[in-house]
């Protein structure tokens, strides 16, 4: 099918680095041909986030989600080896599974009674007759694996391209990231309970472009920044709000951060007044077991850093005042739905996991005082859109002409763009 | 004393007013000086608030916060004001004493912004305090009946 998208000699994007500037076609966002293309070319081809490894902690445990637009189960069997499979019956292809998460050795397809195992495994028909002798012994009527999964510091990915390089080589230079954010705890990172479930009226690549968009702050969250100034002890005693600075890199493959000074208080691990004397000791003690796991100059790092994460396609982890975990994916060319969780030290004290709830929900959430107003933006952005075939290109040039990007500056959308690119012409 | 259902119903249709209407100045001063107004994740109505991700979980100075941000024109999801209508309904009174009482009740929310009407279906556990002639709420606890918040997105108002 081909991409009604104007090719120029940078292909689909116009990417000029002599007069440094970038251009998007407005269509990439409308386009239910350019979607199509997408599900085959990128959703088909990347490794995709689908589950923490802490939300599977024992065997027979799974969850059941969406994944690039394909239902899957997550599970690990009983012998604790990660599994992940396509949540449809192999008789006629009803879902095996209709719970989001839970424990449990059997997945039994309600319309027929086959039933299969926590690997996938049909163990179980009930009828005897019609059916030769061995018709199931070969494995043939399992569920389907998914073909590829692996993980990464307890990031579980699937890969729906059984051909697709290795994962820690698709995620190239993000694996510092993740680092960082996996070394925050001494014995494994958590999803908390109770995730945010939403969804936007807009283009998916609306909400990637956004999730890392430091220009964006000051104007579209105002009024969060208002109500921090006027909630006592929630900033920085030492904050300077024209010193946020920062950097933004390119982690190759289309991955990229923002990496700048924390304003606010973080869980791991920077105190604000607002948190009391007992969070001071528990966030002192924080500080000082990540200087013994990972040396000074790490821990300061750790601590005392945001860091918004983009990996491409559809995954972004922001360590900022909490740390969320957030996928997000096409319903079609104008709706995406969002799955967020919030992630944490298995081992926090009760007083910091409390403000780490308190912190997410106030801005990351869907009914936080920062996330409406970002969904307002991106849905008057898709409604913007309807003015095509007249102004038909975005402009993500700045920063473009520096040799270093700052925090808001436009290069994470640029490497982003660049990837999508060059997936889409392939 | 007893409380009863038709006085504690004049004072959930007021409290329903003022949002609809946008008093949120109003409706902030409704609440006691250790109010919660909470919403819990969908699948957890009983979860509790300082260890699991809630979708709203105000003190009385976040919510009085949430109600001057709404009055502003950077709260830009809305602004303008979104058409906001609470439809209340099956309002039982489970528990009280002297002071306070304990109220349930469903209710249908439905917000119209930009030509798209969302529908916000919810319960809600209340717990009002006896003040003068009327009351305060010390608890409001907004459970969602729907297991996402797709297509609505966001709780840009008050439910």
């Amino acid at each position: 099918m081909p991409i009604p998208l104007p090719l120029g000699p940078d292909g689909f994007i116009r990417d000029d680095r002599k007069k440094h500037e970038f251009l998007v076609p407005r269509r990439a966002f409308t386009s239910p041909e350019v979607l199509a293309a997408e599900r085959e070319r990128i959703f088909g081809k990347c490794w995709l986030y689908a589950a923490h490894a802490s939300e599977l902690s024992a065997p027979n445990h799974f969850v059941s989600r969406r994944v690039g637009g394909r239902e899957l189960v997550i599970s690990r069997d009983d012998n604790g080896e990660l599994r992940a499979f396509y949540n449809t019956c192999s008789h006629r292809g009803a879902m095996v599974c209709r719970q989001k998460a839970g424990k449990s050795k059997f997945f039994v397809c309600p319309y027929h009674g086959w039933t299969f195992n926590s690997a996938g495994a049909m163990t179980q028909q009930p009828a005897e007759s019609g059916f030769p002798a061995g018709f199931f012994s070969d494995g043939a009527k399992d569920l389907t694996q998914v073909p590829r999964m692996d993980t990464y510091r307890d990031f579980i990915f699937v890969n729906y391209d059984a051909h697709a390089s290795e994962l820690v080589e698709y995620l190239a230079g993000a694996t510092e990231f993740l680092d960082i954010v996996a070394d925050q705890s001494a014995v494994g990172m958590e999803i908390t309970e109770g995730n945010h479930e939403y969804s936007m009226r807009t283009n998916w690549k609306l909400l990637l472009e956004n999730s890392a968009d430091g220009y964006h702050a000051m104007t579209t969250h105002a009024s969060y920044f208002d109500y921090l100034q006027s909630t006592n002890g929630s900033f920085r005693t030492d904050f300077n709000p024209s010193d946020i600075g920062g950097t933004c890199v390119d982690l190759g493959n289309g991955h990229a951060a923002i990496e700048y000074v924390a304003p606010w208080g973080r869980p791991v691990a920077q105190w604000v007044p607002q948190w009391g004397e007992d969070g001071r000791v528990a966030v002192a003690q924080l500080m000082a077991d990540l200087v013994t796991r990972h040396g000074a100059q790490r821990a300061e790092r750790i601590a005392e850093k945001n860091r918004n994460i983009l990996i491409f396609p559809n995954l972004v982890i922001n360590d900022i005042m909490a740390l969320t975990v957030r996928t997000f994916q096409p319903v079609s060319e104008g709706y995406l739905e969002v799955n967020a969780w919030s992630l944490a030290p298995r081992e926090e004290h009760p007083n910091v996991r409390k403000y780490r709830q308190y912190n997410f929900l106030e801005f990351l959430g869907p009914a936080g005082f920062a996330t409406p107003d970002d969904v307002e933006m991106l849905e008057l952005c898709q409604q913007g859109y309807q003015n095509l075939p007249e102004p038909m290109w975005n402009d993500i040039s700045k920063g473009m002409s520096k040799a270093v990007n700052g925090s808001d500056d436009e290069l994470q959308m640029r490497t982003f763009w660049r990837r999508w690119n060059k997936l889409m012409q392939a | 004393m007893t409380f009863t259902r038709t006085e504690i119903e004049d004072f959930l249709y007021h409290e329903a007013a003022l949002i609809d209407e946008w008093r949120t100045d109003e409706w902030q001063a409704l609440f006691t000086e250790d109010a919660e107004y909470l919403i819990p994740p969908s699948e957890n109505p009983d979860a509790d608030k300082n260890t699991a991700l809630f979708i709203i979980n105000d003190d009385f100075h976040r919510l009085q916060q949430r109600a001057v941000r709404l009055s502003k024109r950077t709260a830009h999801a809305e602004f303008p004001h979104s058409s906001v209508r609470h439809m209340i309904s099956n309002v039982r009174i489970v528990a009280q004493d002297a002071r306070e009482v304990e109220v349930h009740f469903n209710q249908v929310v439905y917000r119209c912004k930009r030509q798209i009407t969302d529908t916000y279906v919810c319960y809600v556990r209340q717990r009002l305090v006896k003040n003068g002639d009327s009351f305060k709420i010390r608890s409001k606890r907004v459970m969602l009946a729907m297991d996402t918040l797709r297509p609505q997105g966001r709780v840009s108002i008050i439910l």
